[in-house]
């Protein structure tokens, strides 16, 4: 249900409006609305310079955070620097300290991986070379040729022969990928013809590591491996230093989070307020129970000075009232349904209640199978088991288990075990669906029709309550259409006396000139949108027959494959893939029948969520 | 014969609504996925919409049914 809501004013002197905010954002029931005042005033100044500090000082201390890899501690106190431009200098301090340990960090690893990728390259030069350079002070060229450039090599060699006349020798190895390492060593008067015919060529050289440009490549290959050996005590070192600045600033880091994310939340709701040079106007929203709490708070804290005043105790109809949702702990789970659309205009209905009932329901009698209903009973303990309490995953878990409930009653009710095998296990059909094709169709849509006329009546109730008394006349005629036709066909299949079919006729007729002339011919479309809404329930019939069907199936393949054993094993493998299906399918279709056929009678979405003025708290 | 051209209407009933709904859905899908590249929030509403168009087959099926069981009555 949404909760009602009261528009209050508070007003005050303007040197009491700083701690006001701070009291009304420890009390945290206010929705902060700006006032009907005319909004000429130029914005605070000082304000503005002070949201900058706070927010400069903000981007500090979270970069420093990230950067020491500390978790979010959503318990933390806030903590109240005794100086603000203090704790800005140490934040900042701590940040560029971080910043430097993690950029060390970044280089470390950065050498390491390419050291480790180019590995391979290196060692097939530790096979090649097994004598000392020629050219004490000449320069070695390290090349990868991509895979299949073998006969390249050849080719590459003979350039540099007839280009150098023996100033140059070139070594080459394939390696595991299929790429060509080749080494080319060159003396010092050569190496500038390498270069330039490698460029030539468009051979681009190996961008060797820091630290193993080496010209004598038995001297690099072990510097190479001498500086993998030591990077992991760099890297270990650096880490502890990481930890060490964590441990010492860490909590405070936290904690000055928490405060200047709140003073960040008070400036924002500052921009709401109407503050003139020696009072200040606060109003705002908040639910109708709360209001006791408030007055008192503001008084016992700032005195008479700070008067609360309420605006009016609204009724549905304040277009601008926030909305909050609060629902009876065993259909707040379901709120992750509905929150899927904007929330619903304040004044108008919530429609989780229904949701928690209808929705598994539907879902149960589309599935209907026991066994699937325990294999998804299973699902939704082990993510409950895994999820957190107040997050989405327990509520969808939650809603998993309504649904998996409502399975397994109705598997009982069909006498459906993964299909057919019900009677193996002793259920007996109540309701056999395989047969009784034709009454599952009627079943189906006559629940569909129960459904629509439920969002006829609601659909009258928001309208009544909202003041639009014609809306709310016109949707019940349409309602007592909806039944009229029901009635009258019944009499039509004499299942009613058929002496009652010409009444009930003439008797729709009335209803519909009424209903055309409370809301036009717009109501013959809508009529005719209801009728068609109720048969789209035929889902329910047909998902439900082909889920049969395809267990069916999935039993028959045990016997039609010719060993008992591998058609039991493809009968498993179906019934698996038809328990996936079973699982999207029916939500998909279920949200389907409420999202367009049962909220379309009555549902107005758009309204404000209503967020007071309270502490800042990390997400989840 | 007959028992020939009910199957046949049966096959139709669910044939040319299953196309219609290929079609439709062929063509909410590329915009649902665009949508999700921007607004990934968007997700069960874009299954949601891709959805829709299957009533046409599933109607389909029903009908499809009621033809099969006259011709089996």
């Amino acid at each position: 249900m949404i909760v009602r809501m009261m528009r209050v004013r508070i007003a005050g002197p303007r040197s009491l409006l700083d701690r006001t905010l701070t009291v009304l954002q420890d009390l945290g029931v206010l929705h902060v609305d700006r006032p009907p005042v005319p909004d000429g005033r130029a914005p605070d100044r000082i304000v503005m310079r002070e949201r900058r500090h706070v927010e400069r000082c903000l981007s500090d201390v979270e970069m420093a955070l990230n950067r020491l890899r500390l978790p979010v501690d959503p318990g933390a106190p806030a903590e109240r620097p005794l100086s603000a431009p203090q704790a800005a200098r140490r934040a900042r301090r701590v940040r560029r300290r971080a910043e430097t340990l993690a950029l060390a960090t970044s280089a470390l690893e950065d050498e390491r991986s390419l050291l480790v990728r180019y590995r391979e390259f290196f060692q097939a030069f530790e096979a090649l070379v097994g004598h000392e350079l020629t050219w004490p002070d000449g320069q070695a060229f390290y090349v990868v040729l991509r895979a299949g450039a073998g006969s390249a090599v050849g080719e590459l060699r003979r350039r540099l022969e007839d280009a150098l006349h023996g100033e140059v020798v070139l070594l080459h190895q394939e390696l595991s990928s299929g790429e060509w390492a080749v080494l080319i060593l060159a003396s010092s008067r050569a190496a500038p013809k390498v270069s330039a015919l490698l460029s030539a060529s468009r051979v681009e050289e190996l961008p060797a590591p820091a630290g193993i440009a080496e010209k004598n490549v038995l001297r690099a290959l072990p510097a190479i491996k001498a500086r993998l050996g030591e990077i992991p005590e760099s890297l270990h070192a650096v880490d502890a230093q990481r930890r060490a600045l964590a441990q010492t600033e860490g909590a405070w880091l936290s904690g000055l989070r928490v405060f200047l994310r709140d003073q960040l939340l008070r400036f924002d709701a500052r921009t709401r307020v109407f503050a003139a040079d020696y009072l200040f106007v606060i109003e705002g929203w908040l639910p109708v129970p709360r209001l006791v709490d408030l007055q008192q708070r503001m008084q016992t804290t700032l005195g008479p000075e700070v008067v609360v005043s309420t605006i009016g105790a609204e009724d549905w109809t304040a277009e601008a009232a926030p909305v909050a949702l609060h629902n009876p702990p065993l259909f707040r789970p379901f709120e992750v349904l509905t929150r899927i659309l904007p929330l619903p205009k304040y004044g108008t209905i919530d429609p989780t209640p229904f949701v928690a009932i209808f929705f598994p329901a539907f879902f149960g009698l589309i599935v209907g199978d026991v066994g699937h209903g325990l294999l998804l009973a299973g699902l939704a303990g082990l993510l409950r088991l895994k999820s957190e309490p107040d997050t989405t995953l327990r509520s969808v878990s939650t809603v998993a288990l309504a649904c998996s409930s409502s399975t397994i009653a109705f598997g009982v009710f069909f006498g459906e075990f993964f299909g057919s095998l019900g009677p193996a296990i002793g259920l007996q059909p109540f309701f056999n669906r395989e047969q009784a094709t034709i009454p599952f169709l009627g079943l189906s849509v006559a629940l569909g029709g129960v459904h629509i006329a439920l969002g006829l009546v609601l659909a009258g109730v928001s309208a009544w309550r909202r003041g639009h008394r014609r809306e709310a006349v016109g949707r019940s005629v349409a309602l007592g259409m909806l039944i009229l036709t029901a009635l009258s066909l019944l009499a039509a299949f004499e299942v009613l006396p058929a002496g009652l079919f010409t009444p009930l006729v003439v008797a729709i007729l009335v209803a519909f000139t009424v209903l055309v002339a409370l809301e036009g011919i717009v109501a013959v479309i809508e009529l005719l949108s209801t009728v068609g809404h109720i048969l789209s329930y035929a889902r329910i019939m047909a998902l439900g027959t082909a889920s049969l069907m395809l267990a069916v199936v999935a039993n028959e393949m045990v016997g039609a494959m010719g060993s008992v054993l591998v058609g039991a094993i493809f009968a498993l493998l179906f019934h698996l893939v038809n328990f996936a299906i079973g699982l999207f399918s029916p939500t998909i279709h279920a949200l389907r029948l409420h999202y367009v056929e049962f909220f379309g009678q009555f549902f107005s979405p758009g309204g404000a969520e209503y967020r007071p003025l309270g502490h800042w708290h990390p997400l989840p | 014969m007959e028992i020939a051209l009910l199957g046949f209407a049966a096959a139709l009933a669910i044939g040319l609504p299953a196309l219609a709904t290929a079609w439709a859905q062929g063509r909410i899908g590329p915009a649902a996925a665009a949508t999700l590249a921007e607004k990934p929030e968007l997700s069960t509403t874009a299954v949601i919409l891709i959805a829709i168009p299957e009533t046409m087959v599933i109607l389909g099926f029903v009908v499809a049914v009621l033809i099969l069981l006259r011709a089996g009555g």
